[in-house]
This record gives C-alpha cells, sequence and structure tokens, in this order.
C-alpha cells in the first residue's frame, strides 16, 4: 500500500490514519487504565463514577507492592528460568539440527520421525504425568524441574534443520579441509550463518518461557521459587481488594517484556513472524 | 517473508553425495552423529516420550496424588470418562471458545497488519499498540481485565453507566462469562497473528504493487486483487495454528473465573487440572488427557491434509 | 540470609540476597538455625493480622529461621499443597481447615504430630474442647492442632440498625427467633438503608445454606456415612428463603465476596452474613459495628462453620530441629492467640478463651458461646472448606439468588452433584 506516486492526503488515506490510530488506541486503553490505577491513592480506585486521573498521583501501591511482596525474587526466577530455556533450547536444538541435517548414523531416520510425532505432542496434556514424574526425580520446587521440560521443543528442532538443509555444504567443506572438528563447524560456521534465524527462535523462546503459566503453575508450590506469572496469580488472593496494588504489581509483572519489546521491535517483529511462520 | 535466506545452492547437493573427508575412525564416522543428537534425545526421551507413556499406563490405574495404594482399573477410567458429562461439558466448553475466538483473532490481525504495514513513526506506534499485549504475562492480563470489568468502579461497567446503560455483570453471569474471556483473549494474543500477517505482507514484492499502478490499478483494487489474495495462504497458516492454540485454553479462564460461573466456562485441561491435582485422581485425570490429545492429533492431522501437496506454507 | 538455599543454588546466593532483601520472609543473620517455613490461606485481614503476630514470633525467636507465605485462598490453596506434599518438598507447617482433614489423606500427606514434643511445649488435650480435639485424631494419631473456630455470624452496623430500631438498651442487637421476625429484622435494615438490608455472598451461599438447613436439623448422610440422606423438605425451604431474600431486595442478587464487604462498608448493606473473620477489614475501616450470633432462623441453633488447625505436610526427610522448632511455634501461636481473635476467631486453646485479654475483646467475644453448636461440613473425601462440594452447591446455589434457577431445580442440580462426587472412587 505504500510506494505509490501520489502523496496528497486524500479523505480515504486519512480515514486510514484516523481508524488505524484509533485502533491503536483501544488496545492501549487497558494498559494506561492499569497505570493510572496503580497511581491512585487506594479509596479513589473504587469511586464511583470513575475518575480518569488520580487526584493525588502516588508511589505509594508501588511502594506496598516492592515492601510485602516477593515479586522481586519472583523476577529473579524468571529471569533465571527464561535465560536458561533460552540458552538450553537454543544449544540443544542447533546440536540436534545439525545432527539430522547433516550426520549419518544407524537410526537417523527413525529417531527424526519420533520428534515430528512428538510435535504433535501438546505439553498440556503431559503436566499430570510429568507433575508425577518430577515429583519422583525430586525437581519439584527447583529451577531444573521447571526448565528442562520447557527445552524440549521438537518445533524448533524440525525448523532449524529445514533451515540447515538450505545452508550450503561449500563453507563446511572449507572449514573442513582446515582440519576443524564437526563441533567447531557447528560453532563457526552454522551459527553464523544461521544467526537470522537463531535470534527468531531465541526471541520466541525467551518469551514463551518468561510468560509461560501452566508448567511453572504445576511444578512450583513454594512461593519463593515462582517465576513472575504464578507469583502474581496468588496476588489476587492474598491483597484482598486493594486494586491499586493489584495493577502496580501487575505492570511491574508486564514492564520488563514491554521495554525489551520497545526496544528491540524490529528483531521481535521479524523474529516472532518468521519463528511462527515457520513452526 | 523477511526471512534472509544464506546462499541456498541446490547445485552443490549431488556433489556431496559422497563426501565426506575426514571423520576420525570409523565407528565415530558411524556413530559419531548420535552425539549432536543426543542432549536432545535424552531429554525429549525423558521429558517428553516417557510421561506420554507413562500417561496411558497411569489412565489404566486408580493412581491417586496422595500416594495411596494403586490398583489396576482396566479400563474403568476410560468408561466412567465417557458417561461423565463434566468431561463433555468442558470439552464443549473449549470448543465454543474456539469458535468465537478464531474468527475475530484472525480478521482483527489482517486489518491491523494492512493498518500498520508503514514506515516511521506512525508505522512503529501502531505496530507497538497492536503487539505490546502479546508479550505481557497471563497473569498481568486477566489482572487488569479483572479489573475492567468490576462491576460499580471498573471501567466498562463505569463507561456503561456513564453513557446511560445497564451495568453488565461481565464475569460472573453465565452468558456473558465466555464472552468476556474471548475479549480478553483477542486483546491478549491478536498480535501475534498480526505479526504473522504482516511478515506476509512485507514479503510481497514492491514490483507488483508498482505494475499494477502502471496498469492503473487504484488502492481499492490493489487491496482486493493483488493483497488479499496473496494473503490467503497465511490466512489458512494462521487459522490452524490458532485453532490449535484455542484448543489449549487454560490460562486466562483458570485465571479470571475459575472455570465458573456454574462451571460455564470451565475448558477440558482445567477439568484433567482439577481432577488430576485438586481431587488427587492421576488415573483419572490422565484419561481425560489422552481424550483431549486425540482431538489435538486429530486436527493437526487434518492441518497436515490440508497443507501437504502446498509446498511451502507461505 | 534466609536459609533455605539448598546448596545447589549457592551460586545465586549473591543474586538472591539482592533481591531477598525486599521481601518480608522473617530472615535474620543466622545461617543455620532451625528452620520453619509456614504456608497459610489468610488474606484480607486475617492476612494482615497474621503478619503482625509472626512479627513479634520472630522477634521473640531469633534462633529461628522463619519466613511465612500466604497462597490464594480455597482451592489454589489445597491444591499446591497436596502437590508439595506429593512431591516431597512440603513446607515444615501448614494451615488446613480441620473440615478438610480426612479428605487430605493425612497418612500419606500429613506426618503426625509428635505428642511428646507437644505435651513439652505445655499444649495437651485438656486445652481443647474434646469435639474439636477428638476431629484432630485420624487412626488414633493427632495429625492437627487446632487453632481457632470461626462460625458464620451477623455483622450489623450499629447506626443503621439503631435507625431502624433494632437495638436492645444494652446497644445490642436485639435477637431475633423465628423467619416472620428474621424477615421483619431485614425490611426494617432494608428500609433505612434503602438499598439492602443484608449483605451475602451469592456467588457461593453454602455457608448461608448450610446453617439453615443445620437449624432444621438436616441430615446430610446416612448413619454409613456413605449415602446421601438430603432432605427434600428442608432443603428446598432453605433454598426458597434465600430466594425470597433475594426475591424482595432484602440481599442483593448477584455479589461476590469482595462485593460482600464492600456493600457492608459503604452502608449499602446494615447486616452482613459471613464468618467472623472480617473484623479487622471493618475496624480499619473505621465503621461502627458490632457482631452477633447469626439469628435461629428455624428450630436450633447451630452454625455453619470450622476451624483452622496447624498441620505437618509430609516431607521426604523431616529435619529434627526444624521439628522442635515447628512444634515451638504451634505452641507459641496458641498462646498467643488472643491476638489471632482480635481478627475475629473464636480461640481453640480454652486457657485464652477464658482470659480476661480475650473476654475484653469487642465484639470478638460477643459471638463466642456458639463455639459447641458450630456445625461441620459433612465427613466426605470432598467435602470441607473450599473443597468441591462447597463448589458444587456454589455453582446451584448462586442461582437460586440471581432468579435464574428456582429452588427446585438449583436442589436438583446439587443432589446430582453429590452423587455424582459419592459415585466417584475416593482417591485417598
Amino acid at each position: 500500500m505504500s510506494g505509490t506516486v501520489e502523496r496528497r492526503f486524500t479523505f480515504p488515506k486519512v480515514a486510514i490514519i484516523v481508524g488505524a490510530v484509533l485502533l491503536a488506541a483501544v488496545w492501549l486503553v487497558p494498559l494506561l487504565w492499569a497505570i493510572d490505577t496503580s497511581l491512585k491513592p487506594e479509596p479513589e480506585t473504587t469511586q464511583t463514577p470513575i475518575t480518569w486521573l488520580p487526584g493525588a498521583p502516588t508511589l505509594d501501591a508501588y511502594q506496598s507492592v516492592l515492601e510485602q511482596g516477593s515479586i522481586l525474587r519472583w523476577f529473579l526466577n524468571s529471569t533465571i528460568v527464561a535465560v536458561l530455556v533460552t540458552s538450553l533450547t537454543l544449544l540443544v536444538s542447533v546440536l540436534a539440527a545439525y545432527g539430522f541435517s547433516r550426520t549419518t548414523f544407524p537410526g537417523r531416520r527413525v529417531l527424526f520421525g519420533i520428534l515430528i510425532a512428538g510435535i504433535l505432542v501438546p505439553p498440556q496434556v503431559l503436566i499430570v504425568p510429568l507433575f508425577q514424574e518430577m515429583s519422583g526425580l525430586g525437581l519439584v520446587d527447583t529451577y531444573w524441574g521447571m526448565v528442562l521440560p520447557q527445552v524440549v521443543a521438537p518445533v524448533m528442532v524440525f525448523v532449524l534443520k529445514k533451515f540447515f538443509d538450505g545452508v550450503s555444504r561449500d563453507f563446511e567443506d572449507a572449514a573442513r579441509v582446515d582440519g576443524a572438528t564437526r563441533l567447531r563447524i557447528v560453532w563457526s560456521v552454522m551459527v553464523p550463518m544461521s544467526r537470522p534465524i537463531l535470534v527468531a527462535v531465541g526471541i520466541f523462546t525467551f518469551i514463551g518461557a518468561w510468560n509461560n503459566f501452566l508448567w511453572p503453575f504445576i511444578v512450583t508450590t513454594d512461593p519463593s521459587m515462582m517465576t513472575i506469572p504464578v507469583g502474581l496469580a496468588n496476588v489476587q488472593g492474598s491483597y484482598g481488594l486493594r486494586y491499586a496494588q493489584i495493577m502496580a504489581s501487575a505492570v511491574l509483572g508486564g514492564l520488563p517484556l514491554l521495554i525489551v519489546f520497545a526496544l528491540f521491535q524490529r528483531h521481535v517483529v521479524r523474529g516472532v513472524g518468521d519463528a511462527g511462520i515457520k513452526g | 517473508m523477511a526471512v534472509q535466506t544464506p546462499t541456498r545452492t541446490s547445485t552443490t547437493e549431488a556433489r556431496h553425495a559422497q563426501e565426506p573427508p575426514r571423520n576420525g575412525p570409523p565407528w565415530i564416522e558411524k556413530w559419531g552423529g548420535l552425539f549432536f543428537v543426543a542432549p536432545f534425545g535424552v531429554l525429549f526421551a525423558f521429558f517428553l516420550l516417557w510421561p506420554t507413556v507413562a500417561g496411558l499406563w497411569n489412565s489404566f490405574f486408580n493412581t491417586s496424588l496422595a500416594g495411596v495404594k494403586q490398583e489396576f482399573l482396566g479400563l474403568q477410567n476410560w468408561r466412567e470418562m465417557f458417561g461423565d458429562p463434566a468431561v463433555w461439558d468442558s470439552l464443549k466448553n473449549t470448543l465454543v471458545f474456539t469458535a468465537m475466538s478464531t474468527p475475530p483473532l484472525v480478521i482483527i490481525a489482517l486489518v491491523m497488519a494492512l493498518l500498520a504495514n508503514r514506515k516511521g513513526l506512525l508505522g512503529w506506534l501502531l505496530r507497538f499498540s497492536y503487539f505490546a499485549p502479546f508479550v505481557l504475562p497471563a497473569t498481568v492480563v486477566t489482572l487488569i481485565w479483572v479489573w475492567i470489568y468490576q462491576p460499580g468502579f471498573g471501567l466498562v461497567n463505569g463507561l456503561l453507566t456513564a453513557g446511560g446503560f445497564a451495568e453488565i455483570d461481565w464475569l460472573n453471569d453465565e452468558n456473558r462469562a465466555m464472552l468476556a474471556v474471548v475479549i480478553t483473549t483477542v486483546w491478549w494474543t491478536v498480535g501475534f497473528n498480526f505479526l504473522l500477517y504482516l511478515a506476509a505482507l512485507q514479503g510481497i514484492p514492491e514490483q507488483v504493487y508498482e505494475a499494477a499502478s502502471i496498469d492503473g490499478a487504484n488502492g481499492r483494487q490493489k487491496l482486493f486483487r493483488i493483497t488479499l489474495p496473496l494473503m490467503s495462504r497465511t490466512t489458512g497458516l494462521i487459522i490452524v495454528l490458532q485453532l490449535v492454540a484455542s484448543l489449549k485454553i487454560f490460562d486466562q479462564i483458570y485465571l479470571m473465573t475459575d472455570g465458573g460461573p456454574n462451571y460455564a466456562t470451565r475448558p477440558i485441561i482445567q477439568y484433567i487440572y482439577e481432577s488430576g491435582f485438586t481431587s488427587y485422581r492421576i488415573g483419572y485425570a490422565s484419561a481425560i488427557s489422552y481424550l483431549f490429545f486425540a482431538i489435538i492429533v486429530i486436527v493437526a492431522v487434518a492441518q497436515f491434509k490440508l497443507f501437504s501437496g502446498k509446498k511451502e506454507a507461505v | 540470609m534466609t536459609p533455605f538455599t539448598p546448596s545447589r543454588r549457592t551460586l545465586l546466593t549473591g543474586a538472591l540476597g539482592l533481591a531477598l532483601s525486599g521481601t518480608l520472609s522473617g530472615c535474620g543473620a543466622f545461617g543455620h538455625g532451625a528452620r520453619v517455613r509456614e504456608w497459610n490461606l489468610f488474606g484480607g485481614g486475617d492476612g494482615a493480622r497474621l503478619l503482625q503476630i509472626h512479627e513479634k514470633f520472630v522477634a521473640e525467636h531469633p534462633d529461628i529461621a522463619f519466613e511465612a507465605h500466604t497462597l490464594a485462598w480455597g482451592p489454589p490453596f489445597y491444591t499446591k499443597l497436596a502437590m508439595s506434599a506429593a512431591g516431597g518438598r512440603a513446607p515444615e507447617v501448614a494451615t488446613l481447615h480441620l473440615s478438610r482433614l480426612k479428605g487430605f489423606s493425612p497418612t500419606t500427606m500429613l506426618d503426625p504430630i509428635p505428642l511428646d514434643q507437644l505435651t513439652e511445649a505445655g499444649i495437651t488435650e485438656q486445652d481443647f474442647l474434646p469435639e474439636t480435639w477428638n476431629r484432630c485424631l485420624v487412626d488414633g494419631r493427632l495429625y492437627a492442632v487446632p487453632l481457632d473456630q470461626h462460625p458464620f455470624v451477623l455483622y450489623y452496623n450499629l447506626e443503621i440498625c439503631k435507625k431502624a430500631g433494632l437495638l436492645g438498651p444494652d446497644g445490642r442487637i436485639k435477637p431475633v427467633k423465628g423467619v416472620d421476625a428474621f424477615l421483619e429484622m431485614l425490611k426494617a435494615v432494608k428500609d433505612t438503608t434503602g438499598k439492602f438490608a443484608a449483605s451475602v455472598e451469592t456467588t457461593n451461599p453454602w455457608r448461608l445454606w448450610w446453617t439453615l438447613y443445620g437449624q432444621l436439623e438436616g441430615k446430610f448422610f446416612d448413619d454409613s456415612g456413605s449415602r446421601l440422606a438430603l432432605d427434600d423438605a428442608k432443603a428446598l425451604e432453605a433454598l426458597q428463603l434465600m430466594a425470597k431474600l433475594a426475591a424482595d431486595g432484602l440481599t442483593p442478587k448477584s455479589s461476590d465476596y469482595p462485593s460482600l464487604v464492600a456493600q457492608f462498608t459503604n452502608g449499602d448493606a446494615g447486616l452482613s452474613f459471613n464468618g467472623e473473620w472480617e473484623v479487622t477489614t471493618y475496624q480499619t475501616a473505621k465503621m461502627p459495628f458490632s457482631m452477633a450470633p447469626f439469628p435461629v432462623v428455624y428450630d436450633v441453633p447451630k452454625y455453619a462453620g470450622d476451624a483452622h488447625t496447624f498441620v505437618l505436610p509430609h516431607q521426604a526427610g523431616r529435619n529434627k530441629d526444624d521439628t522442635a522448632a515447628t512444634i515451638t511455634y504451634i505452641a507459641w501461636m496458641l498462646k498467643h492467640s488472643a491476638d489471632w481473635a482480635a481478627g475475629g476467631h473464636i480461640p481453640a486453646y480454652q486457657p485464652v478463651v477464658a482470659s480476661p485479654e480475650y473476654l475484653n475483646l469487642k465484639p470478638q467475644a460477643e459471638y463466642r458461646s456458639v463455639a459447641p453448636d458450630v456445625l461441620y461440613d459433612p465427613d466426605a473425601w470432598f467435602s470441607g472448606s473450599g473443597a468441591q462440594l462447597q463448589n458444587e452447591a456454589g455453582a446451584a446455589f448462586a442461582g437460586v439468588f440471581s432468579g435464574r434457577t428456582t429452588p427446585r431445580q438449583a436442589l436438583d442440580q446439587f443432589k446430582a452433584a453429590t452423587q455424582k462426587l459419592l459415585d466417584t472412587p475416593s482417591p485417598v
């Protein structure tokens, strides 16, 4: 729709822009309302008729949330889990994708077939037996208990394998002539060649791990081990009617990825688009 | 597509059929590749394959979370499941949610992509606004929306009463609760489909439009004759992805309504969770998990049938 | 540093220190003392009060590393507690409703309370009502130590009730008996507020219904305890009264728990039918209110209620020092339960009930007489506070208030749901 010759503002063009902005406003209102509420003194939040802007904006709610909650601890847990999940997923998926794409060994086809079948298994159907297993392994309420099942992403291996299949072997051959091992080739040839897709997979995995609710919700029972989404689910119950505090914790919980998104929009937009399409 | 594919060479494929130069002793030559697959393979076996098998196994026992003695039941769990109205009700809720949420999630996403496919600050702002909710965790989303839906002082009802309309008891009314959840879900997740559309839009070569302009096509014609037809495959893909994603609904509903009021919104995964963990009935919950698994597989196979034959998805 | 960091996580200790400096866990500078992690389900006013009591405990016990966590009330709390016991990494001590004890599979999911240590800490059987104590025994072993009892009561707004002419010369609400007197009282309040007479949780009216049904001397199970023996006529009588309350505008047609609190606080309702645990909330709101036993609307005084207890969730390897510290904590909490009683609950520990400190609490001591008439939930694995039976009741009975279902339909739905639960093989 861009790239046309005329640059004049015609009525349809203005209408489209107005429509786009209105839609954006509708989409932003809930976020702004949450921020707005979080800045109000507690009694003002339940006033009728509702007030638009806080009469006397205050950061009290944020202070109480930070003081009384475990929100900082949950941030830390989320960060640890998301970083571990992302790096381990990339590591094992790249290795496996290379193995399936470039090496031959007995049973390779069968294994790849099982992997493809694994894509069909929704993690949601595994919560019950997986909890049993974690309980048996003593991994309930541990970082590894949260992380390891999330690392198993057959679809990522599939995406990367398809990508590696399309990478020319000339570079590898050159490296191999120089005496590089296959492991070295993965690191110094395949990884740099596939940076865009790795960034895409990485971003996608990170957002997914940071926001994952169901599995951490199942495998953590100790509030000090919970991640942000799981921990905040408890807030509802324990803060009672204090909406300013509830909204303050919601804003805090949503802020990190919103900032990341604002800073790296280009990568995220492309990354999610790519990973989604490939997946 | 937006991804920059590195140098693809199909001509070199044949030449490499008889490689490789050196890989050490023969056994490494033969089995070495397995080491690349092994880390993933071990995790896959432990955390996907094993629970899949264990779940099936458990479904034939009266396994209890409470750890009391376990007995073989044969097909009793399965029989109970097929006669359990809560299974079918929660399955129905899941399907209703899927049917209600998929159309807006596809259509609004397309409209957004068409609107936001522009350069400059405005484009940035639009993309940010449309996609921002998607990066929020489920809990943040539901905390905000439960607040917005509050009777009396909630935003929506505040606006309704200010406009002279009657209040709606969004989350406590059996007939409205699912709609409330769908609205929240559309707000939250439409951004993902929006990005898929946007990526596809940006993949349309500029020359196509230029050629059309030379032929005298106006904006409307370009939209309906070029853009939308080129989007049809993406639409198919999005619909399929969305169907599978919607069937897995749990987070928002559990957090907003806890399946209520009167179980009117309880999805199948929540019933699995409640049977297995709240009621300790691991065996029974495993049987329901497998029913749900079967449905997902049917949908996924249908997807495969639909898309096989077309060489590339987009 | 908090002492709960296993060695595998020592790498992170530095980072944790940063993160934990802002949390409220009761950690001191004693890295290797006994630790007590306590989980509870107290939100709102109770939660705030418990926090203060815990601060006191921590101050008096620098040798115990104490940490308390509040989880969302009801199914979320109980599900998490069961999963943690199944996972073997449970906290040292947790609160549990007495009505949930048998359904919690105590022999596998709880560890028995070491009686000798409890006695040593100065807590014995004689300190409790026999009925309460006996409920804590399973197969002859003690699995729970009762902290309090919490009956369904009547809250009343002093100003509104005075205007409505309901207060006696002593400033207390005049007790009413019988359906007609009850309804008259409500009408008088409604006429004064112009809105509602009483606030109730219509989204889960189990406690109200169980109180009314109990006052009609209705039975739930037959003597074998495994067959539903619900008396239709009595159950319907109670439901019809509930329907009438809503239809006449004496109570809201739809109101969840937060609204129940809000309506009493802002004066939309001059009465509130609820458990006695919102005292702190209303005191904080500085409103003129008092409390009384819920009226005897029907034949006998019965009040739906329950008791909070302390239990030791099952741990794979229970540490002796930790258990000793845990018993110290439980004993300390009982002996200081006058502080807890200030939040509304009737202490289970009888020496406190007899203490002037408790007796002088107003309005908290006003309804202590009902303790023996507290009506626990039916005895079944799916029953108890926040358990499935209550949820089924909520799902079925909420429609009676909103007018969506008739009492008959609601009762049929509830009976079918209960029958289904009875037919389900018990997992415990």
